[in-house]
């Protein structure tokens, strides 16, 4: 096998082991604090505040968080093409031409539909 | 010019006693006439007062003049256009049933009369919202009668939920259950809560958020209330002058000063030329500071967090000269009833010029990088709008009421201290959003520094405390050689400066607008009672009215940029 | 207390290295939470500037909540009414965690001996160092951090520092 795939194998396997290590450590070692309003909401030192945690929320912060998500994995499928653009030639940048239009149909049908105006 | 103002009210109001105290006149009415009158001082042309500054109340419990009741109520009234300042005292029968509310007329009453029900037991009949404002919820009893033990504490156990008043503010701005099914929501509430980095200070702000808008706002303050006023109460005249230090602690000896002009202008004592431009440079030099600091903060808030180093590092570097000065960096304590403590030390014209220079760059660059800043126009213009005519019924004063388009400064329209002969201008804004509360700080602070460049070229020589061996200290070698300047000394120091009976209210320009003060002497060297007028106060009042409608970030940068203290707030 | 640790290592080297690694681990990264209510917050904003650099003690990390900080820096008068307030932020930070006092106000009521002012914060939390002054110069604040890094050095793992504490609200 070669030698970067044992040293990759080896970090992973460490890494993996390790950061249980610490954690059983923490709690290990750890001391405990005390006190009954530990484990309440913080919320500036006040507390309980009316309403829950189970409440609704309004829509458009669901909205941006759809939104974003679509555009960061569009992003993320643009870095594997960008190291390797050479090799896929003219084919692979009219593939890629042809993804990011799509995508931008999609951003000009939410600029026109004012999801992004925050009020 | 105030007997003008004495014959015009005392025409409009022929059966109520008016005489002239200091700047103002105070009316004396009877429980029953009150309503017309302020009715009358507020709506009436030649009267038209449009602003309430204050409102207060006496309790003669232990006075030695006995009066014919034993609380009264002082309201304290501004016409800011003729500059009339009126007084109305009225007798309060019972505490319990009390008298009529003036919010109607002016909503800086709403925070102004909860005080006087909190620290006096006094009710107000019709007031939209009585209750406690600087005390706790659980607190038993009226701290400032006169019959309240001073070391008496109370401890409460957990802090008001507030949700019954979050709701009444909701059902007022109109939201119910079927706005909210149309919005497809609940509403969310959120607490930017006393431990917060962005209220800088103790101030809680409890929002009914919808998304991000806020729909309606109820703030408490009083977390930082430490009884300046009752402890005032047991202190000589000069002792109280440390308290006053930490009442606006960004700007601590302007409060020393306001509270030394209060006492000497009802003394009748003439403070020394010298002293007059002392007090003008540290005045418009600690303005500066303030006003450095209030920037600086305000830009952390917005995200520009370069411009708190260009601006806070020249108030570090003034505390130099502060400390050279006075031996202290924040809270110097520096005047006296008649002077001050000492004269300037020698070589201090050229530190102040460096550090003027310093501060000139400072705030030259944060200017560069915030003037043409197209993220902060964005951010800050047409936010939390407030109008002049709100602007003026809630009682702001200073920067924030001259961002709403009013241009009212006491140093132009009812000057002290030489300042109708210095040359500066006093800016404006026009809309009364934050940009406007926000970049007046940076002009005022241009103006400022011209005043101080005037006063250092003609400052005169001579000494700094007035001659007179009942109000200042004798120097220490006639002290320590002869009976009389000893005998002197003490009786100052036990016994206190004697201020001579009666009542009345000085004012003063402070960086965050018309700091006041109220006095009752009852002849001694201890006031009887001594409240403070803060400027942050009513300007929080009104602070509900800036925000609701707008974003919670946009509350925060609204919130750091009228600069509330939380010393002078809570006092 | 950890879990059973003392019964398993009990007074051992061990312990004592491990005490030493733990100890220099919290002592130079230590966290503050500016718990600031008036002028000393001013005074520690100064402390924090570059004049007087906290950072140097590893302290620049200001953390506005109490999930994420062990160093407790009350600067300023403490009322009654925020006192349930300071309860609550002590009581919501994870252990280990330091109190200073910093200023006359918090170490005993300062100027202010009257009906709203809690005459010193010791009635309400543990506290474990005091600074005097009004308000403190920034050298007293970094000379208080550094008292508290002695303080942790000669902590141990086994102990439990605050257990028989009774304040106005326990």
């Amino acid at each position: 096998m070669s030698t970067e795939l044992i040293f990759s194998a080896v970090a992973l396997i460490g890494i993996a082991a390790l950061i249980p290590c610490f954690m059983i450590a923490t709690t290990v070692l750890g001391p405990r604090s005390k006190g009954k309003m530990k484990n309440e909401a913080y919320e500036s030192g006040v507390g309980p505040v009316i309403g829950t945690v189970d409440q609704k929320f309004s829509v458009k912060f669901y909205l941006l968080a759809i939104l974003f998500l679509i555009f960061d994995i569009e992003t993320v499928f643009m870095y594997p093409w960008a190291v390797s653009v050479r090799e896929l030639g003219w084919f692979g940048f009219t593939e890629m031409v042809v993804f990011m239009l799509l995508l931008l149909t999609g951003l000009i049908y939410i600029l026109k539909k004012g999801v992004l105006n925050w009020r | 010019m105030n007997t003008t103002a004495l014959e015009k009210i005392q025409a409009a109001f022929p059966e109520a006693t008016c005489k002239v105290v200091l700047d103002s006149v105070v009316v004396d009415v009877q429980p029953e006439n009150l309503e017309s009158t302020l009715s009358r001082l507020k709506h009436e042309p030649g009267l038209n007062c449009g602003m309430m500054l204050d409102v207060t109340a006496i309790d003669y419990l232990d006075f030695p003049k006995p009066q014919e009741t034993r609380f009264y109520v002082v309201y304290t009234l501004r016409n800011w256009e003729e500059n009339i300042l009126v007084q109305v005292r009225t007798p309060v029968n019972d505490p319990e049933a009390g008298i009529p509310t003036a919010t109607h007329l002016w909503s800086s009453a709403i925070f102004g009369e909860r005080e006087v029900y909190d620290q006096y037991g006094i009710h107000f009949q019709n007031h939209p919202d009585l209750r406690r404002i600087l005390n706790h919820w659980q607190f038993v009893g009226h701290p400032l009668r006169k019959d309240y033990p001073i070391e008496k504490g109370q401890i409460c156990y957990e802090t008001d939920s507030l949700e019954k008043e979050i709701r009444a503010r909701l059902a007022k701005k109109g939201v119910d259950a079927a706005t909210l099914k149309d919005i497809n929501t609940e509403v969310m509430y959120l607490n930017i809560g006393p431990s917060h980095p962005a209220t800088h200070g103790a101030i809680r702000i409890l929002t009914a958020l919808d998304g991000e808008t806020i729909l309606a706002n109820v703030n408490e303050i009083g977390y930082l209330h430490r009884g300046f006023e009752k402890t005032a109460e047991n202190r000589t005249y000069n002792q109280v002058i440390p308290l006053t230090d930490r009442l606006n602690y960004c700007s601590s000896m302007m409060n020393n000063i306001a509270y030394a002009k209060a006492v000497e202008s009802w003394m009748g004592v003439e403070i020394t030329e010298r002293a007059k431009f002392m007090r003008v440079v540290l005045t418009e030099f600690y303005r500066v500071l303030d006003h450095l600091v209030c920037l600086a903060a305000a830009l952390v808030d917005m995200g520009g967090l370069t411009n708190y180093w260009y601006l806070y590092n020249e108030k570090e570097a003034a505390y130099d000269l502060i400390s050279r000065l006075t031996g202290a960096r924040l809270t110097s304590t520096f005047t006296r009833i008649g002077g001050m403590y000492r004269d300037f030390y020698e070589g201090w014209e050229e530190d102040l010029e460096f550090h003027l220079r310093g501060i000139e760059k400072g705030f030259g660059d944060a200017l560069k990088l915030v003037d043409t800043n197209r993220i902060v126009h964005d951010r800050t213009q047409g936010v939390c709008v407030l109008s002049a005519e709100t602007a003026l019924s809630y009682g702001l004063t200073g920067p924030t009421l001259r961002a709403s388009g009013i241009p009212f400064d006491l140093r132009k329209d009812a000057p002290y201290y030489n300042y109708e002969s210095f040359d500066f201008e006093v800016p404006v804004g026009t809309n009364g959003d934050v940009y406007d509360r926000f970049m007046i700080r940076f002009y005022e602070m241009e103006q400022s520094i011209r005043i101080i460049r005037q006063a250092m070229k003609y400052i005169p020589k001579g000494s700094v405390n007035v001659k007179d061996s009942q109000v200042s200290l004798p120097s220490k070698d006639r002290v320590y050689s002869n009976i009389e300047g000893l005998a002197n000394h003490f009786k100052l120091i036990f016994e206190g400066v004697k201020v001579p009976l009666g009542e009345w209210y000085d004012s003063f320009e402070a960086a965050n607008g018309e700091l006041g003060f109220h006095f009752v002497s009852d002849g001694s060297g201890t006031p009887y009672k001594l409240k403070v007028r803060p400027p942050c106060f009513y300007i929080m009042g009104g602070f509900h009215k800036m925000v609701e409608g707008n974003m919670i970030a946009d509350a925060v940068i609204n919130l750091s940029c009228i600069n509330i203290i939380g010393g002078e707030l809570d006092r | 207390m950890a879990l059973g640790l003392e019964s398993s290592l009990g007074d051992t080297v061990i312990t004592t290295k491990l005490d030493e690694v733990i100890n220099w681990g919290r002592q130079y990264s230590l966290w503050p939470f500016v718990y600031g209510t008036a002028c000393c917050a001013i005074e520690f904003m100064s402390a924090a500037a570059s004049q007087h650099d906290i950072s140097r003690f590893g302290a620049e990390v200001v953390r506005f909540s109490p999930r994420q900080a062990d160093l407790l820096l009350v600067c300023g008068t403490i009322s009654y009414k925020q006192a349930p307030v300071l309860k609550r932020i002590y009581e919501q930070m994870p252990d280990p965690k330091w109190v200073v006092a910093m200023g006359a106000c918090a170490s005993s009521g300062g100027i202010y001996d009257n009906y709203c002012t809690v005459q010193g914060i010791h009635t309400i939390i543990p506290v474990d160092i005091f600074i005097s002054g009004c308000p403190p110069r920034p050298e007293a604040v970094l000379d208080a951090l550094i008292k508290i890094q002695d303080q942790i050095k000669g902590e141990s793992v086994l102990k439990d520092r605050h257990k028989d504490f009774k304040g106005i609200f326990d």
